[in-house]
């Protein structure tokens, strides 16, 4: 697209320049032409038509047609070409003509947005996955990131929770870092946007997207830009790749096209956990004190469920279903208006819309209003200027939905045992087991979320000369995000007399940025020259007040309470960047690139601000070889190699290398300071070194292609909270002390299986490995509740470090575990603990497949991962054997205990927690996480142009879409993605956290 | 050309003139490290920074008493965690996340001594004088002593870091001294406070008769019988200043803080300064999660009139009939108890019991007494010497139930075999955390711990 806008340009300021001169042109001959598609005779409106040999040019219009007044004679020759079609010359023998133009291979010529420009496909060198808004548009999700789950070849996306616009984890070809950011970078129209939750309630661990402040409605395309030559010019960031987020735009010298969408659906939870009964959970906690030699409790002629003895035999005991009270039916909805247009000097795009989605775990629900405003104006034929506009407001009505237990609603309504009724004797709501009354939990929760988001940029693109463009640009993306939560006095967290707080957080983000682009054509030799620098500052403050003791619930605001404190933060970073890029292209058949980008980063030590990222990346197009030429059956190939470093500074403190006091350490109501933090003067940049190989190729015009890509990934110098012995009177200090490693290999396969006139049928399949490793880490670190998670130099990062069972003794009901001296037995010590595994899939991707018949089309795409592991930390708790009592819910799953000698089971003896037969991280609960996902099947169906013209409009597709309706898993629990917890360092745990629903949606699409 | 090539040169150059001075970015929650105590305000700001560490709910804020008192014979572990049981079992891990957290935050209190240690004597401020700064060196040198007495009796012998971190490099790779050697730290630290401190009474701020409190305790811990006596003594001869406070509810209850009972406790404002011991003892309908709570044995113990006596109070039931602990009556401002006047009694009956010393004003009853006259009860039976010690030992198990003592008693004064069957001496000492023997190969772990 901003090729064809450059051309556009290029040609008007040519045109001007004629002008400007004041030559009054000689008219030898007129010509009116029409450009059509071949195959279906439709008009191509924006096709370029020049007149060999000279510079003058002319753009179809919207019905294709275009006319010449010129000084040349007849015959001459034209040259058409189009976007997505081959080029073609024509001769011209009289004054009308009609063209038909072909369709290129499919994808080659498609224009792919790159670092500060584009490029066709063709001409890549660097690994980039283009994904079309089309694609997601249908996936309900609160944001674009999760819709991206299987999409793109190396790009992981882990949706981890059922709570819609909650975080989800985007790995792209693995991790680099342990305490810096391993999420990708976002680019947004230019702005490069804050990917970093600014929540600071707790939600049990989860926290925001604010990627979900994106409407998907107004994207036009999503790229991925995964290797070193593709993402080295964003050098500061590119460790974890980039995202390139392009919006929609009018087109120059279109009319109006407004669009309007409509969706509503439903959102139910799959298979949730089977719990024991009453009477079960009772006969289990009666064997347990059987077992150990206790007094059963549950014995005698009377229920009783409060008594500590007594409570009347397991048959009399009831049981209370408090998951069917938590989840309910969801409502989705989403409705979005869009007005595109264009003159020739100015277009537009317009767009509103409105989502509401309700989680299927009550009370949560997100919803999003979304203004976007995008504008394109050429002052004259040298300067053009434009600006991109989102507004959001989202608000959130937010729950604690990962670990508890104040709050927690799956601790209220999973964890709390199913014989407790929710009243006491009195017939009072009470809370059980240490957690929240469900019934008085969703009455009462009150945690509301609102964040306003501004991501804008202006820019003035000025073509110095026909090769030279200067642009420049300033972008901001700012955040307030406003939090506020009321517990009332019935509740764990606001117990005694309520708890109301109110935070204001404020994320400003700004960037300034010049390109200057040099791209010269010499017969054969194509060239361009980059340049440019950015500025860039983030800044952060937040607000906190919290009021406890308020007169009773009526009162929910700070001002009412009688205790009231508050806290006041403010962080600021700045960034300074320059960096230029060199491209030469010999005849469409060798190119090759190079690049530099230098960064400052106000957050390393005062001689270690800068670092220098370089890349150079070669493709090598072996169709246009002589050799190839002739082989019909090969329709392009191209080879690829690339090598670069990029950088990463992202996620750690802002002032992480300064020695720091704080004056926070008061005692006795007056103010005391204290050391802080550890000076790291030689704190600098992580780096991250990526070699990449790759190989595009298509058979059968292009109906048939593949993308293969190998890469190795290297970071050195990896920020780390390194730990320092206690002695110091530290914990850790940041440096740079960690090395990682990712290799692996990407494949993409597209094809067009049938293409004729009433049925396309098109498969899309994408797989991925990614072998990550940590190289070098001093000494290892553990994360996650339990320690269940260890990083140790050697292994891979995020690994499970438990004891591992290798079975139940079926004499004695005992489990027996492996020994690190390789012997088997009880009682295993902690250096017995052995990895058993990690979250990272042996290969992950997803198939797609879609069909058009007639007026119908249908899309069905699954996703799928294999070979990670989910600790199923919700059964951990759920089979307690017993001992846990009144304490905590008993997992159906827990019934196959062992029983009697003889008994051949994985679930040892019910004889107690913390023991040999319960200990924590156990390795019983870490389970198989593959999945195969039916993530998205869509039915639409458009009713015929002539019925849709006649009522006077362009388009009417309705559709219904259902996602997520089978998962295939071995999985115990409902999803095997969930984990408890947003932190970057303890994936993998499955705690307290709502599955992702299913869903059927009905919409409409109207284009006038 | 020329006048768009100028604004290109011109964006360029003041990017550039400007970028070192745009990458500079300092902070304002903090200040730099090179700037820390140069006057008499900012020595006595990290003075108080001091207590900030003690008050942490890594040390006496919760963690570090709880070893105190989970290790003993009078609480039960209602939630899920294995690092809580594992200290009523009496079997605790190396990873156990407890002792990790008290030993990190026991060396921060010492590292923050450290620097008003070495920065406070070489202030050249005309506005100190000379007792002001010896008031400030003499509670760093008191708060390091007890820092240390907490680390040896904990865990035996400990690194001696007697200097300020200054570089991360500092302070690591420094091998264990021995139990005696610490010891001897801890001793010479007193002796230092001793002579330092202003006679006053603080109940919240060291004076010399805190120092002289920490001092019995020291000898006692020691066996130093008659220094043990004649330093319990000097506190408790203090009588304007410290009672028994009766009832024994009085202390605590209601709010209670700094009474006349009180030697030495942390204080919590209850808003920037919390203390969130009592979440841990409290039912939800306080605001707590009740995670741990008083066993059969002590909730019948203490129940038992003739053995509890007013003391009952310590225990109470919730909505749900379930026994919960009083001690810490609120999830954020309780007090936290480090030595109370109740302790001093109780050091002087054993220290004249061990003398052999057990009736008259000048015996072991007579001390032991009155703390049970306190808790409204008869005075005690015991006429041997090997009687009167246990119903010292049984008479502090009710006193301090709540208090990080029962363990520490039954160690030193050797009884853990035969009161908590701890059979394996090498119990009697807890491991270091894992992951600082890992991180520092300097430090040697305990033995039966590997």
């Amino acid at each position: 697209m901003k090729k064809y806008v450059l051309t556009g340009l290029l040609l008007l300021s040519v045109l001007s320049l004629i002008f400007a001169q004041k030559i009054e042109p000689l008219i030898n001959s007129t010509l009116n032409g029409r450009v059509l598609d071949r195959k279906s005779n439709l008009p191509l409106s924006g096709a370029d038509i020049q007149i060999k040999g000279t510079t003058h040019e002319v753009v179809a219009d919207n019905e294709g047609r275009f006319n010449f007044r010129t000084g040349q004679k007849f015959p001459y020759i034209l040259i058409v070409s189009h976007v997505g079609y081959e080029t073609q010359e024509v001769t011209v023998t009289s004054n009308t003509i009609e063209i038909q133009l072909k369709e290129t291979s499919k994808g080659l010529e498609e224009v792919v947005v790159v670092g500060y420009g584009t490029s066709k496909r063709k001409n890549l060198v660097g690994a980039v996955t283009k994904v079309n808004a089309s694609e997601l548009r249908d996936i309900p999700a609160g944001g674009f990131d999760a819709q991206l789950q299987g999409k793109a070849a190396g790009l992981q996306t882990t949706t981890t929770t059922g709570v819609p616009g909650e975080s989800v984890t985007v790995r792209l070809r693995g991790a680099t870092s342990i305490n810096a950011d391993n999420t990708p970078l976002y680019v947004i129209d230019g702005v490069f946007v804050n990917s970093t939750s600014l929540q600071t309630v707790s939600t049990g661990g989860k926290s925001t997207s604010p990627i979900a402040d994106i409407n998907p409605a107004d994207i036009e395309s999503v790229e991925v830009l995964k290797d070193a030559e593709a993402s080295a010019l964003y050098g500061s960031r590119g460790a974890n790749g980039v995202i390139i987020v392009t919006t929609k735009r009018g087109n120059f010298s279109d009319g109006t096209r407004i669009n309007a969408q409509a969706s509503h659906g439903y959102a139910w939870a799959p298979p949730l956990w089977k719990l024991t009964t009453g009477p079960e959970h009772a006969t289990l906690v009666n064997e347990y004190y059987a077992n150990i030699g206790g007094k059963q409790p549950f014995t005698g002629d009377v229920w009783n469920p409060a008594a500590s003895s007594a409570r009347g035999t397991p048959e009399l005991q009831k049981t209370y279903d408090r998951l069917g009270e938590a989840f309910h039916t969801a409502n989705l909805s989403s409705y979005n208006l869009s007005v595109a247009s264009g003159n020739k000097a100015t277009r537009f795009y317009l767009g509103a819309g409105y989502d509401n989605q309700e989680s299927i775990l009550r009370p949560i629900s997100f919803d999003r209003a979304t203004f976007k405003f995008n504008i394109d104006h050429k002052i004259s034929s040298i300067v053009q200027i434009g600006s991109s506009n989102t507004l959001t407001r989202t608000h959130r009505n937010q729950g604690r939905a990962g670990d508890g237990p104040a709050g927690g609603i799956l601790q209220a309504a999973l964890h709390t045992p199913t014989y407790l009724p929710p009243t006491n004797d009195q017939g009072v709501l009470v809370g059980r087991a240490g957690f929240d009354n469900l019934t008085l939990l969703l009455q009462y929760y009150d945690v509301n979320a609102v964040s306003l988001r501004y991501i804008g940029n202006v820019y003035a693109d000025v073509q110095i000369l026909p090769d030279l463009k200067f642009r420049t640009s300033w972008g901001v993306d700012y955040d307030n995000y406003k939090e506020s939560e009321y517990w009332n006095s019935m509740l764990i967290a606001g117990s005694p007399s309520g708890d109301a707080t109110s935070s204001i957080s404020d994320n400003a983000s700004w960037v300034n940025e010049q390109t200057l682009t040099y791209r010269k054509k010499l017969g054969k030799h194509n060239f361009g020259i980059l340049v440019g620098n950015t500025l860039q500052s983030n800044t952060y403050e937040r607000t906190f007040l919290d009021g406890k003791g308020f007169a009773n619930n009526s009162f929910t605001k700070i001002s009412s309470a009688s205790v009231i404190t508050g806290t006041q933060n403010w962080s600021q970073n700045t960034l300074a960047s320059f960096f230029g890029k060199v491209d030469y292209n010999f005849n469409d058949k060798y190119i090759i690139n190079a690049s530099l980008r230098a960064d400052g980063s106000s957050k390393f030590g005062p001689e270690r601000k800068w670092g220098y990222f370089p890349s150079v990346g070669a493709a090598w197009r072996v169709k246009q070889e002589k050799f190839l030429q002739d082989v019909d059956v090969i329709s392009d190939l191209k080879l690829r190699a690339s090598y670069g470093i990029t950088g990463n500074q992202n996620g750690i403190g802002d002032f992480a290398s300064q020695g720091l006091w704080t004056g926070g350490s008061s005692y006795k109501d007056t103010a005391g300071i204290a050391p802080q933090q550890l000076a790291n003067d030689n704190l600098q940049w992580e780096k991250t070194s990526q070699f990449n190989i790759g190989a595009d190729v298509s058979f059968f015009n292009g109906r048939l292609s593949l993308e293969a890509n190998y890469y190795y990934k290297y970071t050195s110098n990896g920020l780390l909270q390194l730990p320092r012995p206690a002695t110091t009177g530290f914990s850790t200090y940041w440096s740079n002390a960690a090395e990682i490693s990712n290799k692996g290999f990407e494949l993409t396969i597209n094809s067009v299986n049938i293409q004729n006139k009433n049925f396309t049928w098109s498969t899309n399949f994408n797989v991925a490995q990614n072998i990550n490793k940590i190289e070098k880490l001093a000494s290892p670190l553990q994360y996650g509740s339990r320690n269940l998670i260890l990083l140790q130099q050697g292994s891979p990062m995020y690994s499970f470090y438990l004891y591992k069972q290798l079975y139940v003794d079926p004499q004695t009901g005992n489990a027996i575990y492996q020994k690190a001296d390789g012997t088997q037995g009880m009682n295993p010590k902690t250096s017995d603990k052995q990895i058993m595994g990690s979250v990272w899939p042996k290969f992950f991707g997803g198939l797609g497949n879609d069909l058009t018949f007639g007026n119908f089309d249908f899309n069905i795409f699954f996703s799928f991962q294999y070979g990670n592991k989910t600790y199923n930390h919700n059964r951990f708790f759920g089979e307690g054997g017993g001992a846990r009592d009144a304490a905590r819910v008993i997992f159906a799953s827990d019934l196959a205990r062992w029983q009697k000698p003889g008994d051949i089971t994985d679930v040892p003896k019910a004889d107690g927690v913390n023991v040999n037969n319960y200990l924590d991280a156990g390795g019983r609960w870490l389970e198989d996480g593959s999945f195969v996902r039916l993530r998205n099947v869509t039915l639409g169906y458009s009713f015929p142009k002539t019925f849709v013209k006649k009522i006077g409009l362009r388009n009417i597709r309705l559709y219904v879409t259902g996602s997520n309706l089978f998962l295939i898993t071995k999985y115990s629990g409902p999803d095997p993605e969930s984990s408890a917890n947003s932190n970057q360092n303890q994936p993998g745990i499955d705690l307290g956290t709502p599955p992702q629903p299913r869903s059927v949606q009905f919409g409409i699409n109207v284009g006038i | 050309m020329k006048f768009s090539n100028y604004i290109l040169a011109a964006a360029f150059s003041v990017s550039l003139s400007s970028c070192e001075k745009f990458l500079d970015v300092q902070p304002k929650e903090s200040v730099s490290d090179e700037q820390t105590i140069f006057d008499v305000t900012s020595a006595t700001e990290a003075v108080r920074g001091i207590y900030n560490a003690f008050a942490s709910g890594s040390y006496y804020g919760t963690t570090f008493q709880s070893i105190g008192y989970l290790s003993g014979d009078n609480i039960q572990w209602t939630g899920s965690q294995s690092q809580v049981q594992e200290f009523i079992n009496h079997n605790v891990r190396a990873d156990n996340p407890t002792i990790s957290s008290a030993w990190g935050q026991i060396y921060v209190a010492i590292n923050r001594a450290n620097n008003v240690i070495e920065k406070v004597p070489a202030l050249q401020d005309p506005h100190v004088s000379e007792d002001n700064k010896n008031q400030l060196l003499g509670e760093a040198y008191f708060l390091r002593a007890l820092a240390y007495f907490d680390l040896v009796r904990t865990w035996g012998g400990v690194p001696l870091i007697l200097k300020p971190t200054k570089t991360a490099a500092d302070n690591s790779g420094i091998a264990r001294s021995t139990k005696q050697e610490t010891y001897a730290q801890v001793l010479n630290d007193l002796n230092k406070a001793e002579a330092l401190l202003p006679v006053a009474t603080n109940r919240y701020r060291a004076t010399v008769k805190t120092v002289w409190a920490l001092k019995a305790r020291y000898y006692l811990y020691q066996g130093d019988w008659a220094n043990a006596e004649s330093y319990a003594t000097k506190v408790i001869s203090d009588v304007t200043n410290y009672q028994l406070k009766s009832p024994y509810s009085s202390f605590f209850a209601n709010g209670a803080r700094g009474t006349v009972e009180s030697v030495f406790e942390i204080y919590y404002n209850g808003t920037t300064e919390t203390n969130g011991h009592g979440g841990q003892w409290l039912p939800q309908t306080l605001g707590g999660t009740r995670q741990w709570a008083p066993n059969d044995a002590f909730v019948a113990l203490v129940n038992t009139t003739a053995i509890g006596g007013n003391r009952s109070v310590l225990v109470a039931k919730d909505n749900q009939n379930r026994w919960y602990g009083t001690l810490y009556g609120s999830t954020t401002s309780s007090g936290s108890y480090v030595i109370r006047i109740a302790e001093l009694f109780l050091i002087r009956a054993e220290a004249r019991a061990q003398q052999n010393v057990l009736t008259g004003s000048n015996g072991a009853l007579f001390d032991l007494n009155a703390v049970r006259a306190r808790a409204g009860l008869d005075a005690s039976t015991a006429t041997k010497q090997s009687d009167v010690l246990l119903a010292i030992e049984n008479e502090r198990r009710v006193e301090f139930a709540f208090e990080p003592h029962r363990w520490f008693d039954l160690v030193r004064t050797n009884r853990a075999a035969a009161v908590l069957g701890v059979t394996d001496t090498t119990k009697f000492v807890l491991p270091l955390p894992n992951q600082q023997i890992l991180l520092d190969p300097a430090l040697k772990q305990n033995p039966g711990y590997n």
